[in-house]
C-alpha cells in the first residue's frame, strides 16, 4: 500500500462529505448510489453498504482491491456496486474519483433508454459528448458492470439502463460536477421534448400532468 | 401520554419529508402504537410538534381516521403509515394510473407496480393494498406503509420518483418497463438482504 495516512483520511472525509453534498444537492436518495476514490493504481475507498450519508463516518469507508474486488479491508462491507467502480478505475488509469447514483431526472433517461445529446458546451467540457445508456443488467451482475464500462469508452459518465447515472472524474470536485451537469442537462431535454410533443412553447409541470393524462390516463 | 420515542420518529421523519419536498396539503403520518396509533392532527407536515400528535384509540369511529384504523387493525405487518401529496405523485393519482417498476430501485422497494384505487373510499384503498406497501389514492396522494417509520418514509420518497421518472417519461417516448419476473427477484433480494442491513443500521444508530 503506497499512500501516506494522512492522505486516507483526508479521501475518507472526502467520500463522506460527497455523500453528505450529494443528499443535499438532492442528487441521492436514502441510503442509495455510492461513491469511491482511488487510493492507488489498485486500491480504492468506497462506501458500505446500505448506511445513510447522515450517518456514515469516514472510519466506516472500506478499501476495495480494484483489481479484486471481492478482497476488502477496514470500515464496513463495502456496496455490491464496487465491482463498477473498481471496473473503471482498472479501464481508466485517469480517474481518481466515481459517482453513482440515481437523480430524478437522470433516471427518466435511463428508463427511457436513451441516449442524452450534448445539451451545452459544459456538458461537451465535462463529459466529453453524448451520454449513453449501458446495457440492462439486475444490480450487482457483470452484465450491469460490463454495460457501464462500454457506455463510459470515452466519456466521463453514462446512464445505466432503468436504474441511474456513472459519473467520473479525475477528481471528486470534477466527479460531482460532472453529475451536476447530467442533471441539469437531463432535465433541459425532458422540458424541450415536453414542448416538442405539446406544441406549446412555454413548459410547465402542469403542461406534461396534462399531457400525460391523456396519454396515459384512465 | 405518547411515547417519547415515537414522537421524536414521527417529528424527525416529517422534517425529512419537507426537505425531500414530500409534501402537499392533507399529508398524514402515523405510528402504532400498543392501544392504536399516534398521528398528527391535521397539520401540515412542516407544523408538526408534539403538541400536534395525538394518540387514536384502536377502533375509533371518527370518520377523519377511518382508513388508518382500517388499515392498521387488517394489515398486522404495518406499524407506520405516511400518505403524502407531492405533484408527481398527485398528477399520476389523478390519472389513475398504475405506476410500473421503471426504476429498479421501485421494484426493490415498492415492487412489480403501484396501483392508484378506484376511489378514496376505505373499502377500495384496502382493496388497492392487498398484498403490496403502497397505493395511490384516486384523486388524492401516496399512500405509503412499512414494518417502520423509515421503511414507510423511503417507500414514499422512491414512489415519488417513480411517479416522476413515469410522467416524465411520457414526453420523450415512454419508459421501458422492468419485466415482472426481474422486478420480483429485486424485491426479493431487497426484502431479505438489504433491508435488514439497512434496518440493522438504523437500529445501531437510534439504540433501539
Amino acid at each position: 500500500m503506497a499512500w501516506r495516512p494522512e492522505e486516507e483520511a483526508r479521501l475518507r472525509q472526502v467520500i463522506k462529505d460527497s455523500g453528505v453534498a450529494l443528499l443535499k444537492e438532492n442528487l441521492v436518495q436514502g441510503t442509495w448510489g455510492n461513491t469511491a476514490v482511488r487510493l492507488d493504481e489498485d486500491h480504492m475507498l468506497v462506501t458500505p453498504t446500505g448506511l445513510d450519508y447522515i450517518a456514515l463516518q469516514p472510519e466506516d469507508m472500506p478499501i476495495v482491491k480494484i483489481s479484486d474486488p471481492s478482497v476488502w479491508e477496514k470500515g464496513k462491507k463495502p456496496t455490491s456496486e464496487r465491482k463498477i467502480h473498481a471496473a473503471i478505475m482498472a479501464d481508466r488509469p485517469e480517474i481518481n474519483a466515481t459517482i453513482h447514483s440515481h437523480p430524478v431526472w437522470c433516471s427518466v433517461l435511463a428508463s427511457a433508454r436513451i441516449e442524452l445529446p450534448v445539451m451545452s458546451d459544459e456538458m461537451r467540457r465535462l463529459v466529453g459528448g453524448s451520454a449513453r445508456v449501458g446495457a440492462y443488467g439486475l444490480p450487482g451482475t457483470k452484465k450491469l458492470k460490463n454495460g457501464t464500462v462500454a457506455a463510459m469508452k470515452g466519456r466521463n459518465a453514462c446512464f445505466m439502463a432503468n436504474h441511474g447515472v456513472f459519473c467520473a472524474g479525475k477528481d471528486m470536485d470534477e466527479a460531482f460536477e460532472i453529475i451536476r451537469v447530467m442533471e441539469k442537462s437531463c432535465k433541459q431535454y425532458i422540458e424541450q421534448k415536453t414542448l416538442e410533443a405539446t406544441g406549446q412553447s412555454t413548459y410547465s409541470d402542469e403542461l406534461l400532468f396534462d399531457y400525460f393524462k391523456s396519454k396515459y390516463g384512465a | 401520554m405518547i411515547d417519547a420515542k415515537t414522537t421524536a420518529a414521527i417529528r424527525d421523519y416529517a422534517a425529512r419529508a419537507v426537505e425531500e419536498k414530500l409534501y402537499g396539503s392533507g399529508d398524514v403520518i402515523a405510528m402504532r402504537t400498543k392501544n392504536g396509533f399516534v398521528v398528527n392532527d391535521g397539520c401540515a407536515l412542516s407544523e408538526i410538534d408534539d403538541s400536534r400528535l395525538i394518540e387514536v384509540a384502536a377502533g375509533d369511529t371518527r370518520p377523519e381516521y377511518a382508513l388508518l384504523t382500517a388499515l392498521f387493525a387488517a394489515r398486522e405487518d404495518i406499524n407506520a403509515v405516511m400518505i403524502t401529496h407531492p405533484a408527481y405523485v398527485c398528477a399520476a393519482a389523478r390519472a389513475k394510473v398504475t405506476i410500473p417498476a421503471v426504476v429498479d430501485d421501485m421494484a426493490q422497494i415498492v415492487g412489480v407496480n403501484c396501483k392508484t384505487s378506484r376511489s378514496d373510499s376505505v373499502s377500495d384503498v384496502l382493496a388497492a393494498m392487498k398484498g403490496r406497501n403502497s397505493c395511490l389514492i384516486a384523486g388524492g396522494g401516496a399512500l405509503t406503509t412499512g414494518r417502520t417509520l423509515d421503511e414507510a418514509y423511503t417507500c414514499a420518497l422512491v414512489l415519488d420518483k417513480a411517479a416522476h421518472v413515469y410522467i416524465c417519461g411520457s414526453a420523450i417516448g415512454g419508459c421501458r418497463i422492468i419485466n415482472t419476473l426481474e422486478a420480483k427477484l429485486m424485491r426479493f433480494v431487497y426484502k431479505k438482504k438489504y433491508s435488514k442491513t439497512n434496518q440493522k443500521n438504523i437500529s445501531e444508530r437510534e439504540g433501539d
